[in-house]
């Protein structure tokens, strides 16, 4: 066992830490509170997080990236989202999609595509799955139910695929340049038999990008649908073999991330959350007073920073051992149990942080805007179908 | 003798008070632009039919005007108002209650004769009660089981001068001030002694703030009263039982109207989890007929059923006062037992009601976000649940404070 990290290592996360704690953190709260979500993005933090190497950090050296490994990654996703969570994962949705592009895309498509992503600091990926009327049944595929889950439709017409219908809750929508897009190419079968996945620029003729959504918390993180109306993809766009969606994470193992590059990356980002909140509840302890003596003499608030404390302590051995076995091709259903695990301490740790203020009558924006990011978690990392589809590898 | 039996009188009130919220509230309360929580604007012509209907003078009594109604009943419509509206629900009950405790309990005949009379006149006229003041520590906290007493002194002063009483200072977090013709206003009248003025609103030297609804942990409006040399009259001066009557004693055992109301936004919440639960379809089937979906469902009806009975026993105390002392009930602070169990319960009922909604239950032009806020400000409303359990093991082990100085009477 050795917990130090390498010289690499501890100059990425110096370095996302100055960058989070300069740039990131005095616009944090300012564009939480804008109430358009199209106005609350910011370009200009997102090219010069991408010029300190944080949008490609992912991409493998052979292709011109840094090629960092998990535990920096992960590192550097806690530092950012201790600043910011939804700016933290801007960037980091990035990486999970390089990691895509470098595992599973041909020589060809990588030039095409890899090259401009390297080059451009505001060239930033996505990928859509979700439809309004197929979120679980994604995610988890019902045996009894074949025709269950995404409805898209890709038709083939010589060297062009035809898209048709519509994505929904799609990370990036309306900022990214280039998607991946899981579409049913064979109707009659079921869910991963039937689907290929598509490389599709933002300029693709027929696919627009329909409204952006109000979400209550990670108000920077865009969200957006996207339409297809007889969008047209060259064939040198599909991604793996035709009705080969599945593959990403299936046959690809761990190497791409994929799923579960993204089960890392939720409880990275959530540590970086708890981290914040740990700190703003110490800071208000030993500054704030009650009755003439400082909060931190209370045996009720000591108990309290010692729960926050204490699990974000925890959070932070297994996040940094899920990136550890990340980086040693250890298969295991750990992400998913460290991303399920990061809903309950994220939110837990938050929500005290929150109390703690409110208790002393501190009205802190920070700490309602950390409760409001932290229940996105609800939604991605710690539901019963991601709690289930964890439980389903241990048994594989 | 054990009866949960609601009287026919409750069960049509009650039935009134859903029909109304049914058309007139929801509709209006569900509007995309209402769902943004921290912008939301009060919905002042639902008060107004509100008032119409006797819900502004519903615990204030027949005699004096109104529907006379018990603290348990007060619970019922309170809870079906914030099924509807949490804001409106906040305004009538706080001005309901305070009609009861003014006008039925503290005011001399004289200041009825004066008050009462546009108060009933007017839909939009409502009450307030002036009690906290910017940066005054009202915590327990570090003085807990301890003699110390944690109130500092009232820093808003009324010196007496010839036939008035000039009042100094500043009040804030004042339940509906934004809207109140007559506030009672907790004042400094004497070496560390109280009193309660009744200030209309018009009074010279009063002015009136609204505060900004996104920085308070609190429903309905209020607001801020500031008062430079403001005079009234010697006779405003409220009787001695105010601490009773106004919750000053604060025995843990007002009435539970803010949980109530809390109640009314754990069941909105609750309704369109299980109305969702058995639309959609994933994994072949309803959700609801999914164990996980269900087990939460389930989980979300246990607490609030138990948050119910809690809030119910407290209220039922508050009509029955004579069940502590033949020990029927225990000698405990019933009230704010209820407060610290049921407003846990309700914001993780609405938490995991989002759940059931997906991406759509973080979505601001959907309700599910709107609940868990609304549970979330009921969580950290007024005092904290970790004072109140502080207040509740006091209790328990029979600590008594040594009393504050004797106020000053009416004359």
């Amino acid at each position: 066992m050795d917990f130090t990290l390498s010289n690499e290592q501890r100059s990425w996360q110096m370095t996302a830490r100055k960058f989070a704690e300069e740039e990131i953190r005095p616009i944090s709260v300012e564009r939480d509170e804008i109430s358009d979500p199209r106005e609350t993005f910011d370009w200009e933090i997102i090219k010069k997080g991408s010029r300190l190497g944080f949008r490609t950090m992912a991409v493998p050296k052979e292709w011109g990236g840094h090629g960092t490994d998990f535990v920096t990654q992960a590192l550097v996703m806690t530092e950012l989202a201790k600043a910011d969570s939804a700016i933290s994962k801007t960037f980091s949705q990035c990486w999970k999609w390089s990691h895509l592009i470098a595992a599973t895309c041909t020589d060809e498509q990588k030039r095409r595509f890899l090259q401009p992503f390297l080059e451009d600091d505001t060239y930033l990926l996505g990928k859509g799955i979700s439809e309004p009327s197929a979120g679980s049944d994604n995610r988890l595929p019902p045996a009894d139910d074949p025709k269950a889950g995404l409805k898209l439709r890709a038709e083939r017409h010589g060297d062009e695929w035809i898209l048709n219908g519509e994505k929904c809750f799609i990370a990036n929508a309306s900022v990214g340049k280039l998607f991946f897009i899981d579409a049913r190419t064979d109707p009659n079968a079921p869910l991963k038999q039937g689907t290929t996945m598509f490389l599709v620029p933002r300029d693709t003729p027929g696919f627009r990008i329909g409204k952006v959504f109000n979400k209550s918390g990670w108000r920077f993180y865009q969200n957006g649908e996207m339409i297809f109306e007889n969008a047209r993809v060259p064939h040198a766009n599909v991604v793996g073999p035709v009705n080969g969606s599945d593959m990403k994470t299936q046959q690809a193992g761990d190497r791409t991330g994929g799923d579960l590059f993204g089960d890392l990356e939720l409880a990275a980002n959530a540590l970086g959350v708890c981290d914040d909140a740990c700190g703003m509840a110490l800071r208000l302890a030993r500054t704030k007073k009650q009755g003439g003596r400082l909060l931190f003499e209370q045996q009720v608030v000591q108990l309290k920073l010692n729960r926050m404390h204490l699990l974000t302590e925890a959070l932070r051995s297994f996040v940094m051992r899920v990136a550890w076995e990340h980086d040693h091709k250890l298969h295991s259903a750990n992400p998913g149990l460290c991303m399920n695990f990061s809903t309950d301490v994220i939110q837990e740790v938050s929500e005290l942080n929150l109390e703690l203020h409110a208790d002393a009558g501190v009205m802190e924006p920070r700490a309602d805007k950390l409760v409001r990011d932290a229940i996105i978690w609800s939604h991605l990392a710690g539901d019963s179908v991601q709690r289930m589809k964890t439980t389903r590898r241990l048994a594989k | 003798m054990y009866n949960l039996q609601l009287s026919p009188e409750q069960l049509e009130i009650r039935d009134t008070v859903r029909d109304f919220v049914t058309e007139e509230v929801k509709p209006l309360a569900l509007r995309p632009e209402r769902l943004e929580a921290r912008t939301r604007p009060l919905l002042s012509d639902v008060l107004d039919k509100a008032s119409q209907l006797g819900l502004r003078t519903l615990a204030l009594s027949e005699d004096a005007g109104g529907a006379g109604v018990d603290t348990l009943t007060s619970c019922i419509v309170t809870e079906e108002l914030a099924l509807g509206d949490p804001d409106v629900a906040a305004v009538l009950a706080r001005t309901s209650t305070l009609a009861h405790a003014l006008f039925d309990r503290l005011m001399t005949p004289e200041q009825t004769a004066r008050f009462l009379p546009p108060f009933l006149a007017d839909d939009r006229y409502h009450l307030a009660l002036a009690q906290l003041e910017p940066d005054r520590d009202a915590a327990l906290g570090i003085h807990y089981h301890r003699p110390e007493t944690s109130e500092a002194d009232v820093k808003t002063t009324a010196v007496r001068a010839g036939d008035a009483w000039v009042i100094n200072g500043v009040k804030d977090r004042v339940a509906n001030a934004p809207l109140a013709g007559l506030f009672a206003v907790e004042v400094n009248s004497g070496p560390g002694g109280t009193s309660m003025l009744l200030v209309p609103r018009d009074a010279a030297g009063l002015s009136v703030r609204e505060s900004d609804h996104s920085r308070h942990f609190h429903h309905g409006v209020c607001g801020e009263l500031v008062f430079t040399d403001c005079q009234v009259p010697a006779e405003n001066l409220l009787g001695p039982e105010r601490e009773d009557a106004l919750g000053g004693a604060d025995a843990g055992r007002d009435a539970p109207l803010d949980q109530a109301l809390n109640l009314g936004i754990g069941r909105a919440a609750y309704e369109a989890a299980l109305e969702y639960a058995q639309l959609r379809v994933q994994g072949g089937r309803r959700i609801i007929e999914h164990q996980a979906i269900g087990t939460k469902l389930a989980e979300i009806a246990v607490r609030l059923e138990v948050a119910r009975t809690v809030i119910w026993q407290a209220a039922w105390a508050c009509d029955h006062p004579e069940a502590f002392a033949d020990r029927s009930l225990p000698d405990l602070p019933l009230t704010r037992i209820a407060k610290v169990y049921a407003s846990e319960a309700i914001y993780h009922a609405t938490k995991d009601a989002a759940e059931c909604f997906g991406a759509m239950g973080v979505m601001r032009d959907m309700p599910l976000q709107k609940y868990v806020h609304d549970a979330l400000v009921c969580l950290h409303a007024g005092a904290s649940n970790s004072d109140a359990k502080l207040r509740i093991a006091e209790a328990l082990a029979g600590y008594r404070r040594p009393a504050r100085p004797a106020a000053l009477a009416a004359e």
